[in-house]
């Protein structure tokens, strides 16, 4: 038995190239020093790959991992992370999603599954209670994930018992941001991790399992649930969740200007209400669904009954809502919500697939991209016929397509013409629906995530719509009213540092941002009562503080190995030097060097290049990366 | 005959009435211990599925050496674990699929109304329900629908 509860204590390593798989134990330490999810993953990978690792060669190694709280009665606790040597970043990748799979995983007898090589022909891993098994997926190679999910059913029996994680078309025809897709509609969409499984010839990974998850702390554990989920349904936001789930940003975010609209020329759109929540709520809506012990069941489960647009499946995010609509400028919702559909069906990320989009647009209203580029395609601003057509395009790598689906960087660069100056994208990855002129911190935010443009990576939400009393909580009293003020570039270094050691704590054990980052509602002190009741780590505060941080510089230190610096954390320049032309944040540009060397110096990094520090890095117990440390410079 | 029931339409399959379930009678967070499940198909639809208490029970009538007796006071069927043999054949004469046996345990388990994940549905969906009560609501949803044209045709003083 594993010395820690929470944990199903064994990893399975697949070695795809030689069709062989083990399973081997958890470490101990390893558990302790780095928790799981997102955490394990760092360092797992930051041992195994580097800077000669092609992301799309035999040689990248993608990890699917579960977290401690993954499958508990934590609210929210559904989470599994994807992680791998990004093909659309080029640094570090990781993608997060919810559903069923994960808690499936471990119920099976797995905290996580390594994945390496590549199999000479296609293949999906069956786990069913501690065994594993690689068997043929010739026949669902070129299927998309909703044919995908049926086929496996059929083959692993017991109707729906068994869950599943899986890639679409786009995946196998290595379209860049492909998604790794689970339960149907679950994506863990960005970096492109959909695209390293796809280029590993791994179709599926079916999972089923009978196991217990153990608890550590008996005695205590039902009344601590009982509190923390009373303290989930009490917070008001929880309501407004399940009524309307994230597509109500969109209205929200246009009224403080911060949805992008036309590829960043503009923070408010006149169709927002054409696209928002409520429309959705009222016209499409079938029923919010919940992930694995969810309370807030943000999830939406829509239908478009009839037309060119019908479909019945999960519904778009806000942030689809803003890629796919208002960057585009389309507002027409059936064309959005059929997007967002076909997307999940070939798997692919819908940020990065409408922001791509959106580039493509602009270039063609500047005259850079024309009908003889485009192979007829009519980009107009607004065409949603021409959108929904390179959703297959795309994921097919059809004519125009193929170009698009190498990621609006790259597709920038081959088409040259001044076609960079407007690519949204940071580190070569799509922004997705934040301008951080609007709100500064999501600006930093998206500046220094470690997986490129990224809103998640610390999402800065609490100076969005004014969450005082958290702030107070989380940051002290005396930033306000400054740290709360999302047009006031103050405070907002700490605010992003702080909210990223959080956020991969989050992600790594294993339980939803919703619920911890926005509504404020759980932060490290009830984590760590229900990691310590689960587990029986005995962790204090301070140690759960410095798993994050250490999260955080490992991940960091990933980057820096393939040559990231201070100049790599910035901005397209449209968000520095083009004024918001309209809404609240009105002339406002991101005031991005000064907020960056607040936050290298809380950071303790480097100010001029942007390095952790020797110092720093020895702290955190990451000794073990200083030979990595350009010059080994001393500080 | 009392059962738990589930509104389908409330219920969003988030499966916390099984953990919950599982673990406070079985010790276990495992929901294939729990003595309800979660059925999910698509499209949108999500349902926990329980005894319901039948007056009659197959599952008892089947069983060889009579490990299931309901009792006839609180009207619940329960199953004496000692007796139980682990054969399955309750399992296979359940019509509505709600009796399994325990993965470890090998003996039958069911639920036996003990109400634990009724307050801890997040979205009260689950609650005890009778046959006649579910019927009385039918019968009174019915009569709400004529209302109006009784109103027409009666004098209501004060209207
Ligand atoms: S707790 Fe309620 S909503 Fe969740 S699965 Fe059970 S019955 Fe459905
Ligand atoms: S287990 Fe099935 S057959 Fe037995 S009493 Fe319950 S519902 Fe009826």
């Amino acid at each position: 038995m594993f010395k820690y509860g929470g944990y199903a204590g064994q990893i399975l390593d697949v070695d795809l190239t030689r069709g062989k798989s083990v399973a081997k134990p958890f470490d101990e330490n390893l558990a302790r020093e780095y928790l799981g999810g997102a955490g394990f993953c760092s360092r797992v990978l930051y041992d195994e790959i580097g800077p000669r690792t092609r992301p799309l060669g035999p040689e990248n190694v993608l990890v699917i991992t579960t977290g401690p709280l993954t499958g508990t009665l934590f609210p929210q606790a559904s989470r599994h992370v994807v992680a791998a040597k990004s093909p659309l970043t080029d640094i570090w990748g990781e993608a997060h999603a919810a559903g069923h799979w994960g808690p499936e995983l471990k119920f099976a007898g797995f905290d996580a599954i390594i994945v390496r090589g590549r199999s000479p022909k296609p293949v999906y891993i069956w786990v069913e209670d501690g065994k594993a098994e690689l068997r043929s997926a010739r026949h669902l190679w070129g299927k998309d994930v909703y044919e995908t999910d049926a086929a496996l059913r059929e083959e692993v029996g017991d109707g729906w018992s068994a869950k599943m994680l899986y890639i679409g078309q786009a995946g196998e025809n290595l379209v860049r941001f492909a998604a790794v897709m689970n339960d149907l509609d679950r994506a863990s969409a960005r970096t492109g991790m959909g695209t390293v499984m796809g280029s590993k010839r791994l179709k599926a990974v079916a999972v089923r399992g009978s196991k217990d998850i153990p608890i550590a702390d008996e005695k205590k554990y039902v009344k601590l649930m009982d509190e923390l989920h009373a303290k989930m349904l009490a917070d008001p936001f929880t309501q407004g969740r399940a009524d309307y789930g994230t597509p109500s940003l969109v209205e929200l975010m246009n009224e403080i200007g911060r949805l992008p609209t036309r590829n960043y020329q503009t923070g408010v759109f006149e169709h927002a209400e054409a696209i928002g929540g409520k429309i959705i709520r009222q016209r499409y809506l079938v029923k919010p669904r919940a992930d694995f012990a969810c309370l807030q069941r943000c999830g939406r489960y829509t239908c478009v009954p009839e037309g060119p647009y019908a479909y019945i499946g999960g519904g778009p995010e806000y942030e689809t809502l803003s890629c796919v609509g208002s960057k585009c400028s389309i507002g027409n919702i059936k064309s959005i919500l059929y997007a967002h559909h076909l997307c999940n069906r070939y798997g692919m990320d819908t940020c990065s697939f409408g922001s791509t989009i959106a580039w493509a647009m602009e270039c063609y209203e500047r005259g850079i991209l024309t009908k003889k580029d485009t192979g007829g395609l009519d980009l107009t601003w607004g065409n949603h016929e021409a959108m929904v057509e390179l959703v297959r395009m795309i994921a097919f790598r059809e004519g125009f397509g193929d170009l698009l689906a190498e990621g609006s960087y790259r597709a920038a660069r081959k088409v040259g013409k001044g076609a960079e100056k407007y690519v949204m994208a940071i580190k070569k990855q799509e922004l997705a629906g934040q301008d951080g002129r609007a709100q500064k911190s999501m600006g930093l935010g998206n500046a220094t995530a470690a997986r490129g443009a990224d809103h998640l990576y610390a999402f800065p939400v609490l100076d969005e719509v004014g969450f005082e009393k958290a702030i107070k909580e989380r940051f002290s009293a005396r930033y306000l009213p400054e740290i709360g003020q999302k047009l006031n570039p103050k405070y907002k270094g700490l605010m992003v540092k702080e909210c990223e050691d959080f956020a991969v704590v989050v992600e790594s054990v294993g339980i939803c941002k919703y619920g911890t980052m926005i509504p404020p509602t759980f932060y490290y002190r009830d984590v760590l009562r229900a990691l310590n009741a689960t587990t029986g780590m005995k962790l204090t505060e301070r140690e759960l503080r410095r798993i994050g941080e250490r999260i955080v510089n490992l991940n960091r230190m990933f980057n820096v190995r393939h040559g990231i610096r201070r100049k790599d954390d910035t901005l397209p320049e449209r968000l520095l030097k083009e004024p918001s032309p309209d809404g609240p944040p009105k002339g406002h540009v991101v005031e991005l060097d000064y907020m960056l060397d607040d936050y290298y110096r809380l950071r303790g990094w480097d100010l001029k290049t942007g390095l952790p520090t020797l110092k720093k890095l020895r702290s955190l117990g990451l000794g073990f990366t200083v030979k990595h440390l350009p010059g080994r410079r001393r500080k | 005959m009392p059962y738990l029931y589930c509104d389908a339409m409330k219920c969003t399959g988030c499966r916390i009435c099984e953990l919950y379930c599982a673990f406070i009678r079985e010790h276990a967070l495992n929901p294939k211990k729990a003595r309800l499940r979660v059925e999910r198909r698509e499209p949108a639809f999500d349902k926990a599925i329980a005894c319901r208490q039948c007056a009659d029970p197959p599952c008892a009538k089947v069983c060889p050496t009579d490990a299931i007796v309901r009792n006839p006071k609180t009207e619940i069927v329960l199953v004496d674990e000692k007796k139980c043999i682990g054969c399955g054949a309750c399992v296979e004469a359940c019509p509505f699929g709600a009796i399994w046996l325990h993965p470890d345990r090998k003996k039958a388990i069911k639920c036996d109304l003990c109400k634990q994940c009724i307050p801890r549905c997040p979205t009260g969906a689950l609650w005890v329900e009778t046959s006649e009560g579910s019927a009385a609501k039918r019968r009174l949803r019915l009569v709400e629908s004529w209302r109006p044209v009784m109103l027409e045709r009666i004098q209501v003083p004060g209207k």
